[in-house]
């Protein structure tokens, strides 16, 4: 089965130097007396088109069988998509009128009309190769004005942050990581607190006693406290209010945004501290 | 001179090889969920380590892949570089002094070396404070993953042996 015999050569000499070549690189991090990041940088820099190229060959092909296997269903489809397409435009007609209304009002009051910010649309090309990680790679970086910290989200509420970047590729820690904290209010009660990602599909609140009004159902959006999200960005639904395990309460939280199903997502390049309510996309 | 291209060849071949292991690993775990229980780096380490029987070249494959693994990661550069590292130098030293032809054996090997990498990682994660979760989830997440790899290990070594037989 060997295609050549064993090497003569002094073999453990080689694994030492490699072995303490990344100890000190892991030391360099921890310490941070060492500005390591270029590693990180040159690497995505190098591995993102081929991440890129490949991603877009098996895109194709599914698309191509998903457009073969679309057309069994396209009839049926159409007469389904034409009926609902009528009643669309009712509805269009009438959600117009309540807009010119809403204008009006909103000259009315002085209020200017308001968005998230400058925002760019990144594609997402892959996933955290190593066995559980939570994060992905993106086609967008820091030629787009996407850099470390950026706010990833997509119109269900937020993704998670860039904690990487090189020219044109970004790697995203999603808030589902477990190394990933948000703050968080609860909208209704408006209770300040910290989330934390689990490493699974689920988020956790942390250091909920029993002295707390947080219930079943509540939703929950960003505080802006971690100077990284700004505030207002939708995060998630309570799932539970489990019991005391220690001196907290365990609280799981389901993400609005389906980390499963991620395509597209909006890079919040330029945005203010606050998104104003009814503006998140 | 033909020495020279032959090397370079191989040198080529195998950065090849690695870089396109990283990246359909990324592409596979990203549209087949399941298949973020695999490591392909993993496995082509101790693939190289067994197939080459030369730790040298073995722990250059594993730094490498372990770098560039690192690189689309959220841990530390130099967490998998040196697990990898290390899985490399073990399987070829196992490859060049044990009979590691048989497909259980190997199946075995893989096992151990991914509840292994997983031990290394987690281990350095708390060095490093960036461990993800801790306890039985992790133990299990590790266990489920040994026999995905080895599984998929007994595929890619079956082919190899079939290759290898059909050119001899």
């Amino acid at each position: 089965m060997r295609t050549v015999i064993a090497s003569k050569k002094p073999a453990w000499i080689t694994l030492a130097v490699a072995l303490v070549f990344h100890t000190l690189l892991l030391s360099a991090q921890t310490s941070k007396r060492f500005d390591t990041s270029f590693v990180r940088v040159w690497l995505l820099a190098s591995l993102g088109p081929f991440e890129k190229v490949v991603d877009s060959s098996v895109g194709g092909i599914e698309n191509i069988w998903r457009g073969y296997i679309g057309l069994i269903h396209v009839r049926r489809d159409n007469e389904k998509l034409l009926s609902e397409n009528g009643q669309l435009r009712m509805e269009l007609a009438q959600k117009s009128e309540d807009a010119l209304e809403l204008a009006r009002l909103r000259k009315l009051l002085d209020l200017q009309a308001t968005s998230i910010g400058k925002t760019v649309v990144a594609r997402v090309i892959g996933k955290d190769p190593s066995q559980g990680g939570q994060n992905m790679t993106i086609d967008k970086g820091s030629q787009s004005g996407v850099g470390r910290d950026t706010t990833i989200i997509t119109r269900d509420g937020v993704v998670g942050r860039v904690i990487a970047s090189s020219d044109y590729f970004s790697v995203v820690q999603l808030i589902i990581d477990s190394q990933s904290a948000v703050g968080f209010i609860v909208r209704s009660s408006r209770r300040l607190g910290i989330l934390r990602g689990t490493g699974g599909t689920e988020l956790e609140m942390e250091y909920i006693d029993d002295d707390n009004d947080i219930k079943q159902g509540d939703e929950l959006i960003t505080s802006g406290q971690d100077q990284i999200y700004p505030k207002g960005l939708p995060l998630g639904v309570v799932l539970s209010v489990g019991p005391r395990q220690g001196n907290f309460k365990v609280v799981r939280i389901r993400p609005n945004v389906n980390f499963g199903r991620l395509e597209e997502v909006l890079c919040m390049t330029d945005h203010l501290p606050e998104v104003p309510a009814g503006q998140a996309p | 001179m033909k020495n020279r291209i032959t090397t370079y060849g191989l040198v080529g071949k195998f950065a090849i090889s690695l870089i396109a292991v990283v990246v359909i690993q990324g592409i596979l775990a990203y549209r087949i969920r399941v298949f973020g229980y695999f490591d392909l780096p993993l496995i082509l380490s101790v693939y190289y380590g067994f197939t080459l029987g030369r730790p040298i070249p073995s722990v250059v494959i594993g730094t490498t892949i372990g770098l560039l693994q690192d690189s689309l990661s959220n841990v530390p550069m130099g967490t998998n570089g040196f697990s990898k590292t290390l899985i490399g130098y073990l399987a070829a030293s196992a490859g060049s002094k044990f009979d590691v032809d048989l497909p259980v054996t190997r199946a075995i090997a893989i096992f151990l070396f991914t509840v292994g990498d997983g031990f290394i990682i987690s281990i350095l994660g708390l060095m490093t404070g960036s461990a993800s979760n801790s306890g039985i989830d992790v133990l299990w997440n590790w266990l489920v993953a040994g026999v995905f790899n080895a599984l998929l290990g007994m595929l890619m070594f079956g082919y190899h042996d079939r290759v290898t037989h059909a050119a001899s």
